[in-house]
């Protein structure tokens, strides 16, 4: 798909500019550090090279800008104007997310009463059924905590916002290996010319 | 007697999501599925057409937006044939109605955002107050996009059941997750610092970064001369090079300098001097 490997070479740009950045620092790092600063500017990179900002890039972005240490290299990787966009749009998402919370505690407490008479006359579908949905409730749960910023949406959005983030991860596994890959080819290469 | 409809509306259910699905044209139109599901317009029935569903199953209903009229004049005597004609009808009904919806959509591009009423026509032998035919737009509107879901991630199409799919999408998920975190941490294992110099390449041009790093992939064990020699022009390739200060010798792991060097002493055709400590200060 001609889309994707644009966003291949978006994504590739991005984080070779953030390990620029990285590198910028004199510091020694100790491998930990090391991966560590490799995947944020990578998940960065891959947040901030989208065409159009999702609810999971911009949620990847605030958190990580949350911890002090990498809000320079945020900054300078997704430029002036996205910084903008973001702020106005976190604090949106804080106050929905906080108004999403007090509906659902609101609907529990009154479907709670409801149930208890209900469950009487339960024929044995409708029991499976009740099991059905406890079990994608759960589902849905485990993915709203993958996936970044999926707490505050509800079923719907969150299943496109999935479908996304799988895209985009797969854009950045596919960049990330080929890189790794490229390297290690050379640096083998060179030891079986040693060796030869 | 119940049972029997309650079958027939399972199926029938089944028939429309297939046909719901079929019409995806492609990745190019992905997203433009994903816009439909939202934007989608049926008719809104208030009363509701011959419910309870009386013992003739006269009063069909349909899915889409098409009058039902011919429907429910096509009684035959043989019930079979008649369900399977319906719903034959009744497929090619949902497609044309999608295809319209794609219409509305391009029509509308500003209307993206509001919502407008949904409107859910009743079917057989369903409920038909407000709030079960929201909930039915609802459930259908989730698993036509689960279907997506399902389509994106390999192994999911035989699974049915949204409980299972959706444990399959978790699973993809996470494993795309931590094979980020491995290959972040393989790159890390490669070089002593952060600093790759890759970023020559970068000053290049990235899009033939793209093909000979695949062209590596596929094939390294043979012909490793000249894939190295292949890699390394592209390396090394003294396009604009800056001056990096900034990158000083500091971190100097002494297992690594040899290899660098034995690397840049073959690829010495056409580099200078300096590039070459540079080179060795960028590695370091």
């Amino acid at each position: 798909m001609h889309t994707s490997s644009k966003l291949k070479k978006e994504f590739f740009k991005k984080w070779m500019q953030g390990l620029q950045i990285c590198c910028s620092s004199k510091k020694q790092m100790n491998i930990m550090e090391r991966k560590k600063k490799i995947k944020l500017s990578s998940d960065i990179a891959m947040a901030s090279a989208k065409m159009t900002p999702t609810s999971w890039s911009n949620a990847l972005i605030s958190n990580a800008k949350k911890c002090e240490q990498d809000t320079v290299l945020v900054d300078k990787l997704i430029g002036p104007q996205s910084q903008l966009k973001l702020q106005k749009t976190s604090n949106k998402m804080i106050s929905f997310h906080n108004r999403v919370q007090c509906k659902k505690v609101l609907k529990r407490s009154c479907n709670y009463a409801a149930k208890k008479t209900k469950r009487m006359g339960d024929s044995r579908k409708n029991l499976a059924t009740i099991i059905a949905k406890r079990l994608v409730k759960k589902r849905t749960k485990v993915l709203k905590r993958l996936v970044p910023g999926g707490e505050s949406l509800d079923e719907f959005s969150l299943i496109k916002e999935a479908l996304d983030y799988i895209l985009s991860l797969k854009v950045q596994v596919d960049v990330m290996r080929s890189v790794v890959n490229a390297t290690e080819v050379v640096l083998n290469g060179d030891n079986l010319m040693k060796s030869v | 007697m119940m049972e029997k409809r309650e079958e027939m509306c399972y199926q029938f259910v089944e028939d429309e999501i297939e046909s719901l699905i079929s019409p995806p044209e492609g990745g190019s139109s992905f997203t433009a599925l994903l816009e439909l599901p939202a934007n989608q317009v049926v008719k809104l029935l208030d009363s509701p057409v011959g419910f309870p569903v009386p013992e003739g199953g006269n009063n069909d209903v349909n899915l889409v937006k098409e009058e039902p009229v011919e429907l429910r004049n096509s009684e035959d005597s043989d019930p079979v044939v008649s369900k399977s004609v319906k719903r034959k009808e009744r497929e090619k009904k949902v497609k044309l109605p999608v295809k319209k919806s794609k219409n509305v959509v391009n029509e509308s591009d500003g209307d993206k955002e509001k919502l407008p009423y949904v409107h859910v026509r009743a079917r057989r032998g369903q409920a038909t107050d407000s709030h079960s035919l929201a909930e039915r737009a609802r459930r259908e509107k989730i698993n036509a996009r689960m279907k997506l879901l399902q389509e994106l991630v390999p192994g999911c199409n035989k699974i049915s059941g949204t409980a299972m799919v959706l444990d399959e999408i978790i699973n993809h998920v996470q494993s795309l997750q931590r094979q980020v975190e491995f290959l972040s941490m393989r790159l890390a294992a490669v070089h002593p610092s952060i600093d790759i110099n890759i970023d020559n390449m970068f000053s290049a041009e990235s899009g033939s970064l793209m093909d000979c790093n695949f062209h590596g992939m596929v094939s390294p064990p043979l012909s490793l001369d000249g894939q190295i020699n292949g890699h390394s022009q592209q390396l090394w390739q003294p396009d604009g090079l800056p001056p990096q200060p900034l990158w000083g010798a500091e971190e100097v792991n002494p297992n690594f300098i040899t290899p660098e060097n034995s690397l840049l002493s073959y690829d010495s055709s056409g580099n200078s001097a300096s590039l070459h400590t540079n080179q060795l200060k960028m590695e370091l």
